[in-house]
């Protein structure tokens, strides 16, 4: 085969290649994005958590709770370091 | 004086050919890359030692019998070790940024070109006088820039296994030069507004999801393209094993154990090949500026069409991500990240990269499969 003919193969070979993989590609864009749909709605539905219970104690101001709570914070920052 | 002109004939001095040494050059060359410049060790220097090895005169370790004829027979000719080390790598791999945003194949796609012009140059090379690459040799040389070291190696032991040394050897240092070629390329394509574009969070992916998703790919590739299942079929097993959760002992030890001990033996079958009667050619030269020329096209074409998609797209899409097209996981991707953090300090694109990163390595491995199926 000479060099033209073989240049003509290659650029065919460039477009079925290049055509090839998007083709591929976009059928697998198609797959998730399907598979994913159908995941979702097979997804439980999820059951919200449980609220934690809070932490207002009756009788204990909220100005102190929020100075205890940062001091606790800036301890533990402190012993992080 | 016979006993002792005999034991001076088997001494190395009295057999070393002048090719051979330069040969040894080269692989003491690669041992420094790989150690002081730490240019991807983990295969430099398996392959800069067999390179070495395999020119020792008289020891004969790559002639039929010695080591590294045997290593190379056992893993590279038959395609297991590249195919072990995928199924490692699909273990390694995580697709959920792909899962949540899967528009991001495309960029994948895209960088692909870079291997198709590739094989086109490499056959306009022939015009000059001195190469004659057939075109199995211009598809295992534009291979390299799929940026996948065992896509490439798989192919070229099926296609051009005279150029696997040149190939692999090229292949890997382009890997490790990811974070020099890349970024200029990326600077001179987009505007510095572009860089700057901030991408929305990625949502979570179901386990469920992550699980279907190495099966769908392989129905996929059964179906329309089943040249490519040896690469693809063990890639989706080792991610599977990864992400079903149930064998988790099987898939460290594909992430460990199976993927070291193969590299090791890759990189010593891959450096038997760098004989200086196949090395020590012009045609390797020309290996060496395509596969640069592969790098560069595929970075750009998966620039081009991120920019593209950025302009029809809702949701924005950082131009840079189409950098990560080209595999070469993650290094591309880390890549991508550094340069948009220059232009945006607070732009984080490293989770968004990560999707055209891994959908790179699928499409290499697509484009591998095309190849094979066409010239093969």
């Amino acid at each position: 085969m000479d060099i033209g003919q073989l240049l003509a193969t290659a650029a065919n070979l460039m477009i079925t290649g290049m055509v090839g993989v998007f083709v591929f590609l976009s059928l697998l864009i198609s797959a998730i994005t399907i598979m994913s749909k159908l995941a979702s709605r097979f997804e439980q539905p999820v059951i919200a958590p449980a609220r934690t219970p809070s932490i207002k104690a009756p009788g204990v101001p909220s100005a102190h709770i929020a100075a205890i709570s940062a001091a606790i914070a800036q301890y533990k920052n402190k012993q992080k370091l | 004086m016979d006993a002792l002109l005999n034991l001076w004939q088997a001494t190395g001095i009295a057999n070393f050919t002048f090719p051979a040494l330069i040969m040894i050059a080269v692989g003491c060359l690669l041992l420094y890359l790989a150690i002081a410049r730490s240019f991807e060790p983990l295969l430099l220097l398996p392959i800069g030692f067999g390179a070495i090895l395999t020119n020792i005169p008289v020891a004969g370790l790559s002639d039929p019998g010695g080591l590294l004829y045997y290593v190379y027979h056992i893993g590279i000719d038959t395609g297991v070790f590249p195919l072990l080390i995928f199924m490692g790598v699909g273990a390694l791999t995580d697709f959920s940024a792909l899962i949540a945003n899967p528009r991001m194949l495309l960029l994948g796609a895209a960088a692909q070109f870079g291997i198709f012009a590739t094989l086109f140059g490499a056959i306009l090379l022939n015009y000059v006088p001195g190469f004659e690459f057939t075109l199995q040799d211009a598809s295992a040389i534009a291979i390299i820039g799929g940026a996948d070291g065992p896509t490439a190696i798989f192919l070229a032991s099926k296609l051009a296994p005279d150029l696997l040394g040149a190939i692999a050897v090229a292949a890997y240092s382009y890997m490790a030069l990811v974070p020099i070629i890349q970024p200029p390329i990326m600077r001179a394509l987009t505007t510095p507004e572009e860089r700057k574009i901030q991408m929305p969070q990625l949502r979570t992916v179901s386990k469920k999801e992550k699980i279907i998703f190495p099966l769908m790919v392989l129905t996929l590739t059964m179906l329309f393209l089943p040249a490519a299942t040896p690469l693809v079929g063990m890639f989706c097993l080792g991610n599977l094993m990864r992400e079903s959760g149930v064998v988790d002992r099987l898939s460290n030890s594909a992430q460990n154990e199976i993927i070291n001990i193969t590299t090791i033996f890759l990189g010593l079958a891959v450096g038997s090949k760098l004989a200086a009667d196949k090395f020590l050619t012009v045609e390797t030269l020309g290996i060496l500026v395509l596969g640069a020329l592969a790098f560069a096209i595929g970075t750009a074409s998966g620039v081009f069409m991120a920019k593209g998609m950025n302009k029809f797209s809702k949701s924005p899409i950082n131009p840079l991500v189409g950098a990560a097209g080209v595999s070469a996981v993650p290094m591309a991707a880390r890549v991508v990240n550094k340069v948009g953090l220059e232009s945006n300090p607070h732009n984080f694109l490293l989770m968004h990269a990560m999707g055209p990163n891994v959908a790179g390595v699928l499409g290499s491995a697509v484009a591998a499969g095309i190849l094979l199926a066409l010239v093969g």
